[in-house]
């Protein structure tokens, strides 16, 4: 296990250096000026050639890239051209909302995964009727489900809030739902939880179908294989041939493709976080992409790629963990 | 026996697996912040709700911040010396904290008679001092905007109510200048000194504020929200609203659906023309359509093969069917312009564009071209309108025979193209652009001159500059008339429409013409109030 942790470590090191490498270079090629974005659109050519001296961006590239992995190694992002403030600081505002958004989605995905795995697997009556509203919901894109989910519950039944968290994170977590309970705020909370649930839909659908369909065809061939009909035939009872030998035998395939779905989210969060103005690190890219602000396009970039490949070793360790046979 | 004692178990592990997602619907029930279809009344907490659609985009600081919709902090917060009357639709200057001016015949000296009674959000008092330091902390942040100062060589501070500002050379534009949103703004010296840290005060500046305005910078969260609060030593006109609550929307159906509710009281200058129909015919929200010195425009390459001859650019601008155009795109917002200027920039008319319609001209120089010439018609990939105007162009064109497409541009790159214009478009469609200030010279320079910023592909004449830079000295208008005739004879530009403002607000809101000023493109809330 260690060594499995030892080597997945050194390999995503690898992986960022070559994914900030990648960012550089195509920084270099892209045809935008970042220094706009510092110092104004409308600004004098010689005020925009003074700040690029200023922001060292007239330095040759392989200089600027040692410069930007020395400045990562101190956990020194650079200062966002276009919030003139640092990016450690923009990420540590805008991640956690990120965080907990996908946190939840991530829950929803599960609950609805199990949901259209186990009724499918079962054969319930009637359920073929969610199964196919969950399949209809999942082939429309993230966006066309928030914005439909924003005219429906929004703004036609006013059940739920249409955008923002609904409230100023207040620490220590960043997380409104988590700080509001810490603070004894139930009100809170429940405003939080409100601002959540839409957003966090629109993200689930796609994932929790592909988790549910990956789930059901494992819950059909494990209940049906001969070592479960040999555990019932030993006496054992219905809870422990489940825990023991259904879904632990099941789980498996579901757990990688939870793990690929949890990077998807994390990925995918832009569209949902412009439509819903959630303040997160979608968003920050999102606005920070058409003005060429490097500084936060690479920081949440490298961020979204670390979360990728612990989401990724964090499955392995689970899928290990839960059958045996596997040997990391 | 045992295959049903599985299914239960399995029916109770989905039970439990549901019940979190019916927790979730149980808690969403109707709130107070929800609203139904068809607007709400006015509030009754003193809150104002204005929609921003997209972050301010920098922080809020008078003397770093040169973007756009971030102008309703700064204009509420700071204030200038002067600014442009408001609800008028041409540029006259108004006096805000300075009471009265004079200027100087060769236009290098400027005496201002302050304001008493103005005091400063952390108490301190307005004086002249603040003029000078405030001057002075602008150069020094070396902003966007700081070329508004770069040419003051002293204030003199004779009395605590005077401050006679001497340039080092003469310029007829420093009262546009100083009207300018992006203008010098009054900034507290006591409040800089003391949060002066390493950087001017710039890091205390972007979250907190130390102006005069009426309202205060209470909370900022970048991306998210902006809040003012109410200052209650204002010196000028106070508000029913204390708050000023203004939430970042990102995507603009979720802004609109937000106003359709009445969880956006007013929003400025945010929504595409494609909703004009809506919000005109609206019981709920009224929509208003303010003066501004902003124009939708054309800018033409001449590194491009196609339009490297004056001729051929010129008979392009003349198969623009403008008044169709402006009026199938724009309209309400937008009226065909008439003029190089913006409207009523010279008084008298003198700079008449005088570009004509008449398509056979292109027509004919098209057919001596190659078959099969392609065209590139640019705009920027988040103007709708520009897009809009450059398919339907694209369109035209093809009809005559020319390869003609339209493509969008990310703004970055847009602003970039002064570098090396070869990498830009044939020509661009820019839907909304305007100088900083009222003054022909701002009009001129930034769009004409090669060194201005907004000429995309530097399609430059250098006695159009000449004439500007005289022109600067003297405020002589015939010589800017002048000057704009010679550059509009060059093909390289084209005024296409004189932009105005679109104020959607509720019914209940009221000011909101009076609180507008041609200058602003933002409303000034303490001149906003309730329907009795």
């Amino acid at each position: 296990m260690l060594k499995f942790i030892v080597r997945r470590l050194g390999s995503s090191l690898v992986l960022i250096l070559v994914l900030s490498a990648i960012i550089f270079l195509l920084q270099e090629i892209t045809p935008g000026d970042p220094v706009r974005a510092y110092i104004g659109l409308n600004a004098s050519p010689e005020a925009v050639a003074a700040a690029r001296e200023s922001l060292g961006l007239n330095s040759p590239l392989p200089l600027r890239y040692l410069h930007f992995l020395g400045r990562l190694l101190h956990g020194d992002l650079g200062v966002s051209f276009r919030t003139h403030r640092s990016v450690v600081s923009d990420l540590g505002d805008f991640l956690p909302a990120t965080a907990e958004l996908v946190t939840v989605a991530f829950v929803f995905a599960l609950v609805l995964g199990i949901l259209f795995a186990v009724s499918g697997a079962l054969r319930w009556w009637g359920t073929s009727v969610l199964r196919g509203l969950l399949l209809v919901l999942a082939t429309g894109p993230s966006f066309l489900l928030a914005l439909g989910g924003i005219v429906l519950f929004y703004s036609r039944l006013g059940w739920l809030p249409g955008g923002d968290r609904g409230a100023n994170a207040s620490g220590p977590t960043g997380f409104l739902m988590i700080d509001s309970l810490l603070h004894g705020d139930v009100a809170q909370w429940a405003t939080a939880l409100q601002h959540l649930v839409l957003p966090a839909l629109a993200l689930a659908i796609a994932p929790a179908i592909a988790i549910g369909r990956i789930l059901r065809a494992s819950l059909e061939t494990t209940m049906n294989a001969d070592h479960v009909r040999t555990a019932r035939a030993k006496g054992l009872s219905e809870g422990a041939v489940l825990g023991g030998h259904v879904v632990r035998n099941s789980i498996g395939p579901a757990l990688s493709m939870a793990g690929l779905q949890l990077g998807f989210m994390f990925a995918g969060v832009v569209v949902v976080e412009q439509i819903f103005s959630w303040p997160g690190i979608g968003n920050y890219l999102a606005r920070s992409i058409p003005v060429s602000d490097f500084p936060a396009i690479a920081a949440v970039t490298l961020v979204l790629g670390t979360i990728y490949i612990i989401a990724n070793a964090l499955v392995d360790l689970l899928q290990a963990a839960a059958d045996p046979r596997l040997n990391l | 026996m045992n295959q049903l004692g599985g299914k239960r178990a399995l029916k109770a592990l989905v039970a439990v697996a549901i019940l979190p997602l019916l927790a979730v619907a149980g808690c969403a029930g109707k709130t107070s912040s929800q609203g139904s279809a068809g607007g709400k009344a006015a509030p009754t907490d003193g809150v104002l709700t204005v929609g921003l659609l997209g972050d301010i985009g920098q922080p809020p600081d008078p003397d770093v911040y040169y973007a756009n919709n971030g102008c309703a902090i700064i204009l509420n917060v700071y204030e200038g010396l002067v600014q442009y009357k408001n609800n008028l639709d041409k540029v006259e200057v108004a006096p805000r904290l300075a009471e009265s001016w004079t200027v100087s015949p060769d236009f290098k000296t400027y005496t201002f008679k302050l304001r008493k009674g103005v005091t400063f959000h952390d108490g301190t008092p307005f004086t002249s001092d603040a003029v000078r330091s405030s001057f002075a902390r602008r150069a020094a942040v070396k902003g966007g905007a700081a070329y508004m100062v770069e040419d003051v060589a002293s204030v003199k501070t004779p009395d605590a109510a005077t401050a006679v500002v001497e340039l080092k050379s003469s310029n007829s534009a420093f009262l546009d200048y100083l009207a300018s949103p992006f203008g010098p703004k009054m900034v507290s010296p006591d409040g800089v000194k003391k949060n002066a840290g390493s950087d001017n005060a710039q890091t205390y500046l972007s979250t907190h504020d130390l102006g005069t305005g009426p309202y205060e910078l209470s909370d900022v969260q970048v991306g998210s929200k902006y809040v003012l609060s109410q200052y209650k030593d204002y010196w000028g006109t106070i508000s029913p609203f204390k708050t000023i609550n203004m939430p970042v929307y990102d995507d603009v159906s979720s802004l609109q659906l937000a106003i359709d509710n009445g969880d956006v009281s007013v929003s400025v200058a945010n929504l595409p023309s494609s909703s004009l129909k809506k919000y005109q015919d609206s019981q709920t929200v009224a929509s208003y359509f303010l003066p501004t010195i902003q124009s939708a425009m054309i800018f033409m390459n001449p590194s491009k093969d196609f339009f490297a001859k004056q001729e051929a650019r010129t008979a392009f601008l003349q198969s623009i069917n403008q008044k169709q155009l402006v009026e199938q795109v724009l309209g309400a917002r937008s009226t065909p312009a008439t003029t190089i200027y913006a409207k009523g920039m010279i008084d008298d008319g003198s700079d008449k564009q005088n570009i004509t319609y008449d398509p056979s001209v292109l027509s004919k120089y098209a057919k001596s071209l190659p078959a099969g010439t392609a065209m590139v018609i640019g705009h920027a990939s988040d103007n709708v309108n520009a897009q809009q105007m450059a398919n339907i162009v694209a369109a035209q064109l093809q009809a005559l025979g020319i390869k003609a497409s339209a493509q969008s541009y990310p703004t970055s790159q847009v602003f970039n193209w002064p570098n090396d214009p070869t990498k830009g478009p044939d020509v661009f469609f820019d839907g909304n652009n305007g100088p900083d200030g009222g003054s022909p010279y701002m009009w001129g320079h930034v769009f004409w001159d090669k060194t201005g910023g907004i000429n995309y592909f530097k399609c430059d004449d250098p006695s159009t500059d000449a004439d500007l830079n005289a022109a600067l000295k003297t405020g002589d208008k015939a010589l800017f008339a002048k000057a704009a005739q010679t550059y509009s004879a060059t093909g390289c530009w084209m005024n296409l429409s004189y932009n105005k403002d679109w104020v959607v607000a509720q019914k209940w809101l009221t000011g909101v013409p009076e609180s507008q000023n041609i200058g602003a493109n933002e409303l000034n809330f303490s001149m906003l109030s309730i329907k009795k």
